[in-house]
This record gives C-alpha cells, sequence and structure tokens, in this order.
C-alpha cells in the first residue's frame, strides 16, 4: 500500500514538474485583449463630454453587484471602478475624475433599479456605468421581468439627467450553463439602444479571451462565477479604453 | 463535570502534519498565479487548504480543552479559551499593522506611488482612523487578512458548544448544519468595512467545518463503526474527488472544459466560498476519510525526520499562519518585479516556506527553554 502511495507521488511530481514550464509559458503570453469593434459603446456620451468641457471633471458611478464591489479580488484597487479611476486620470490629465462605486454584492436589476434614485440623487454623476444581468441569468430571472425592471431603471436614470453604460454579463462557467443567457443579453442591447445608453459588450469581449485559448483560471475566481485580479484589472483597462473612445468620437 | 471517555487522544502527530502542510498550501496559494499551486490541493478539486484548517482547529479545540473542561472545571477552561482568543486577536493586530507597513515600505522604497494608491483604496487612505476602528473591530480586513478572524469568532463561541460537543456530538452536527443551512438560504452575514462589505469567510456557514472537526474528536468509536463500509465509502470518495478533478482541471485546460455539459454546470455553478459551497465542504470529507483510512494514525512513516518541518510548522500554527501571510505579500512584490517569471515564483515559494520552516525551529526552540534539543512533543493547544 504505501509502496504504492510513494510510487503515485513521485509519478505525480515529475508529472506536475514536466508540465510546469510549459504551462507558466502559456500564462505568461496571455494578456489583457480584445477587439476595436468590441470596444465600441455606440454612444457619444454627450453629458460626459459636456461636464469635462465645461466643469473640468467627470464623476462616474458605477452601479452594480459583486463584481462592482470587488468580490474576492486580492486588492480593492484592482475591482473595475477603481481601475477605470486610475486609467481615466492617466488619461485625460486636469479633470477631475470622480468614481463612485455603488456595487453590492447579490443584487440584480431589481434592487439596483429601487436605490437608483437614491444612489443619484446628492451626488449626481454624469455618467452611469450600470452592472447588470449576471445574478439575474443564473437564477433564472423571467426574462419579462428582467426587461420590465431594466428598461424601468435606464428611464428613471436618464431622466435624472446622466449618460448611461449597460455593462452586460461575464463569460464563465456559471453563466455559460445557462441555457437562455444570450436572452438577457439581447434584452440589454434592445434596451441601450431604445434608451440612447451604451452598452460595453463584456460578454462578447469575456468569450473572446477564451475562445482565443485563455482557460477560465486566468480570468475568473474558483467559484466559476466572480472575476478575480487579472479579469477585474482587463475588465477595467477595456472599459477605460471604450470610454475614451467614445469621448473622443465624432 | 463528566466529560465522555471517548475524547480522541492528544497524540495524533497527524494533526500537526497536516495543519502544517495546510499551512504551506495558504502560504503558496496566495501568492497569485503561483506555479507552485499546482503542487497544493486547490487545483485538483473544490475545496483548499481553508478547509484544513479550521477542521483541524476545530478538532484541536476539543482534544485540547475537553480534558482540561473535565480537569478544571467550565469556567476555568472557558477563561482560558478567551485568553488564547485574545493571543489570536492580538496577532491579527500585529499582523494587519506589519502588513501594511510592509505595503508603505515597499512603494517609498521603490518609488512606486500606485501602491500606495492602491492603499488608499483599500480605505486606509482615505480615513486612516476611522479604519484602524474598524481593523479592531475585524470589520476591516483587506487583502489576504480574512481567516484569523473566522478563527477568532469560531473560537470566541466554542465555550459555549464545549459541554454539548462532549455529551451530544449528534445534536451539536445537527444545530451546525442547520445554522449553515439557513445561513445559505437567508444570505446571513456579519457586517464589514467599507460599508456593503461582508466577511469573505462568513462565520456563520464556516462554523460546520469547525464543528464537525470538534464533533469527530469525540466520535472516534462511531466513525471506526463506518468501517463495515469502508471500501464502499473509498470508491464514493474517490469518485467524488475524480469529478471534481476533472471540473477544477477544466478551468485550468479549456479541452476538458468543452467535454463538461451545460446540465453539470447549471447543478454545480457556482461554487460559494463566502458560505463554504456544500460542494466544497464534501469535497473535504471526502478527502478527509481517504485520509484516515490510507494514513493510520500509527503509520511508522509520520515519525519521519523529513516531516519534522512540517510538523514545527503545524505545532507553531498561529506564528506560521502570521509570517506565511507575510511573506506572501513579499512573495508577491518579489514576483511582480520580475514580471512573474517562472523561476521567480519557484524560488520565492521554495524561500518563505524555508523562512517559515527556521521560524517554527525557532519557535519550538524559545517554547523548550533555549535548551538544546526540545522533544517534539505534540502540541494541540496551539
Amino acid at each position: 500500500m504505501r509502496r504504492i502511495a510513494e510510487w503515485l507521488a513521485a509519478g505525480w511530481l515529475t508529472l506536475v514538474l514536466s508540465l510546469l514550464p510549459g504551462w507558466a509559458g502559456a500564462q505568461s503570453m496571455t494578456h489583457c485583449r480584445t477587439t476595436p469593434e468590441l470596444l465600441d459603446l455606440g454612444n457619444p456620451l454627450a453629458i460626459a463630454r459636456q461636464s469635462i468641457a465645461e466643469q473640468k471633471k467627470l464623476r462616474i458611478m458605477a452601479l452594480g453587484s459583486s463584481t462592482t464591489a470587488g468580490y474576492g479580488v486580492s486588492n480593492p484597487a484592482y475591482a473595475y471602478p477603481a481601475q477605470l479611476r486610475i486609467g481615466l486620470e492617466k488619461a485625460l490629465p486636469g479633470i477631475e475624475i470622480d468614481v463612485l462605486n455603488r456595487g453590492i454584492g447579490g443584487q440584480d436589476v431589481e434592487e439596483m433599479a429601487a436605490r437608483m434614485r437614491e444612489e443619484m440623487q446628492g451626488n449626481l454623476p454624469s455618467l452611469v456605468v450600470w452592472q447588470t444581468g449576471t445574478n439575474a441569468a443564473i437564477r433564472h430571472m423571467p426574462l419579462e421581468k428582467f426587461e420590465r425592471w431594466l428598461r424601468g431603471g435606464l428611464k428613471l436614470g436618464k431622466s435624472l439627467g446622466a449618460d448611461f453604460v449597460l455593462m452586460n454579463l461575464q463569460y464563465v462557467p456559471a453563466v455559460v450553463a445557462v441555457a437562455d443567457k444570450e436572452a438577457y443579453e439581447k434584452i440589454m442591447a434592445a434596451a441601450a439602444k431604445e434608451f440612447d445608453a451604451g452598452l460595453f459588450r463584456r460578454y462578447d469581449i469575456m468569450r473572446g479571451w477564451y475562445e482565443d485559448g485563455m482557460p477560465y483560471a486566468q480570468f475568473v475566481q474558483l467559484d466559476g462565477l466572480h472575476l478575480n485580479d487579472f479579469g477585474q484589472k482587463c475588465i477595467g483597462q477595456l472599459l477605460t479604453r471604450a470610454i475614451l473612445k467614445s469621448l473622443n468620437g465624432p | 463535570m463528566a466529560v465522555s471517555p471517548s475524547v480522541a487522544a492528544g497524540r495524533d502527530i497527524r494533526l500537526d502534519l497536516f495543519r502544517g502542510l495546510a499551512l504551506w498550501f495558504i502560504f503558496v496559494d496566495h501568492i497569485p498565479s503561483n506555479v507552485a499551486s499546482w503542487l497544493t490541493v486547490r487545483n485538483y478539486g473544490f475545496s483548499d487548504a481553508t478547509e484544513i484548517f479550521v477542521f483541524i482547529s476545530g478538532y484541536t479545540a476539543v482534544i485540547a480543552y475537553a480534558r482540561m473542561m473535565q480537569r478544571d472545571g467550565w469556567i476555568r477552561t472557558t477563561a482560558r479559551i478567551h485568553r488564547r482568543v485574545w493571543q489570536l486577536y492580538v496577532a491579527h493586530i500585529l499582523l494587519f499593522v506589519a502588513f501594511t507597513a510592509q505595503i508603505v515600505w515597499v512603494s517609498e522604497a521603490r518609488d512606486m506611488p500606485a501602491l500606495i494608491d492602491e492603499m488608499e483604496l483599500m480605505g486606509l487612505g482615505e480615513n486612516p482612523y476611522q479604519a484602524i476602528l474598524q481593523a479592531a473591530l475585524l470589520k476591516f480586513r483587506p487583502v489576504n487578512l480574512d481567516v484569523l478572524p473566522l478563527y477568532i469568532v469560531l473560537l470566541a463561541f466554542f465555550p459555549f458548544a464545549l459541554p454539548a460537543i462532549v455529551r451530544w456530538p449528534f445534536a451539536v452536527i445537527a444545530v451546525s448544519l442547520l445554522l449553515y443551512a439557513a445561513t445559505c438560504r437567508y444570505n446571513w452575514n456579519l457586517a464589514g468595512y467599507p460599508d456593503h462589505k461582508v466577511w469573505y469567510f462568513n462565520p456563520m456557514a464556516w462554523q460546520v467545518v469547525f464543528y464537525v472537526g470538534a464533533c469527530c474528536a469525540v466520535l472516534g468509536a462511531q466513525i471506526a463503526r463506518l468501517d463495515r463500509f469502508r471500501a464502499p465509502l473509498c470508491v464514493l470518495a474517490a469518485l467524488y474527488l475524480l469529478f471534481a478533478a476533472f471540473i477544477a482541471l477544466s478551468w485550468q485546460f479549456n479541452a476538458l472544459g468543452r467535454l463538461v455539459p451545460n446540465w453539470i454546470g447549471r447543478i454545480i455553478y457556482p461554487i460559494d466560498k463566502t458560505n463554504i459551497d456544500i460542494l466544497r465542504f464534501l469535497h473535504f470529507l471526502a478527502i478527509a476519510w481517504l485520509v484516515r483510512v490510507s494514513v493510520p494514525a500509527d503509520s511508522p512513516w509520520l515519525n519521519r525526520r523529513v516531516l519534522d518541518p512540517l510538523r514545527r510548522c503545524g505545532e507553531h500554527s498561529l506564528l506560521i499562519f502570521c509570517i506565511g501571510t507575510f511573506l506572501a505579500l513579499t512573495g508577491q512584490v518579489i514576483v511582480d518585479q520580475y514580471e512573474g517569471a517562472f523561476l521567480s515564483q519557484v524560488l520565492v515559494s521554495i524561500a518563505g516556506i524555508a523562512i517559515m520552516c527556521a521560524a517554527a525551529y525557532l519557535a519550538a526552540w524559545f517554547k523548550g527553554g533555549g535548551t538544546r534539543r526540545p522533544p517534539l512533543a505534540t502540541q494541540v493547544a496551539s
């Protein structure tokens, strides 16, 4: 018995050690990337532009669930709202950048739409990044209900006088397993169009990573749901690029 | 106060060995994307070293304090346990200060204001006084400082469960499972800082690992009865571990991921860590069962000299845990400096474990009164 166990242990160790260099090489090749089309928000962000031009400041509110709150990252600075602030400060010198993090783990469109007025009044942002859809999809919220709350929230938020960017689902094992995840995505795309909001296509961006051969472990925590340090930083950097592209566009 | 005679004897060296191993794993796994993680349990299944650490902590708490309760009474024992809780608390606060100081020192020494910037975002820079208060209340636990607060809360409530554990262990397991189920169902958690943050390791869920571990220490005879089903249980456990390994490896290798059908994904995800998903707990129990069967407490090789460093680390778990957490941050900074180079990860992991072992030997030497050769006694209380 012991002999066998020792041989097994030795064999496993040899296997791991021989595989490691190749694996490490593959890891270092994976870097944060996407195609330019996927960074097109499809919205000029007029209110944000005006705020930058007239007041030299840009206040952004990140409204969302655990991704926004930065669940499980080894440093809150890696969460995408913090990355957005760091990136915009670098890209827009002389402009006062303020990113308010309004992420509460476990929430979805219903709770977020309900607290939207309270969050936005008082310190009205020029741009709201609304990260939603993932919790709704993994909990199988009825599509019709999802659509109703999403549109209600967008209508209210726009009426308070801010630009909106919807950030859709994350491409992770827990979401990929859901049968009608793309239906949630479509509802978000349609609502963005109808209410003149931008759409940050996180789902397609992350699917691109996976299909390019990046393993889930590179960008997802081991619970199969939340973005890890790399995933958060990369989404934050890509969102920064997408927003800058919109602000500098025609 | 009569204590059931079935409290496990304190000389089970497997406890120190595996706790030492868990501490090594926690250190290695806390360095982000460390290749050495491939030598830990994490990449081969759902559970990781945290479960090992919490389970053994529950088990050893009963061994250490059940007899004391029999001898000295409940009040003295409670006082002793709370003295231990105080030690844990002091260690946590010290670790918090050392950890923060290390970030400041690194960012100043290497002229990297980005690091300070990051710390500001942790909640320290904006309102340091508030952050210090919240850290003292265990509500503010930046980065990897989550495990000790969990242990502190678990041990602080332990005296009130101890009399029940030695008399009605099955009832304690039932209550513990109920609390666990209710916590998951109603999403209970303790408040954290800044607002809306919660405990990454939810004590009301993780208590189930601690108390199942604690009750196992008095249920030796009942567990031995399971040996009648040894073969089928081993097969079940092994099959489950294989399944978990397949899923876990599918996160690393996309070719495997495409083989996992969606209906399985719908059932298993997300595999929550905050409320210790049942899949994680079962995974740990399967490992524990197989270890119990394949590594009997009297295996002669457990006493081999090569394993002494592991035992030493397990014996001084609090000290080694703190050093490991501190060194994991150091390691992260060093690995980052070499842009995550393969060799830097390997060397940092080896060096860190070597430092942890050296500290454990030093602690043993101090404990032995600074004599030349301290006896290797199983110190279950630590």
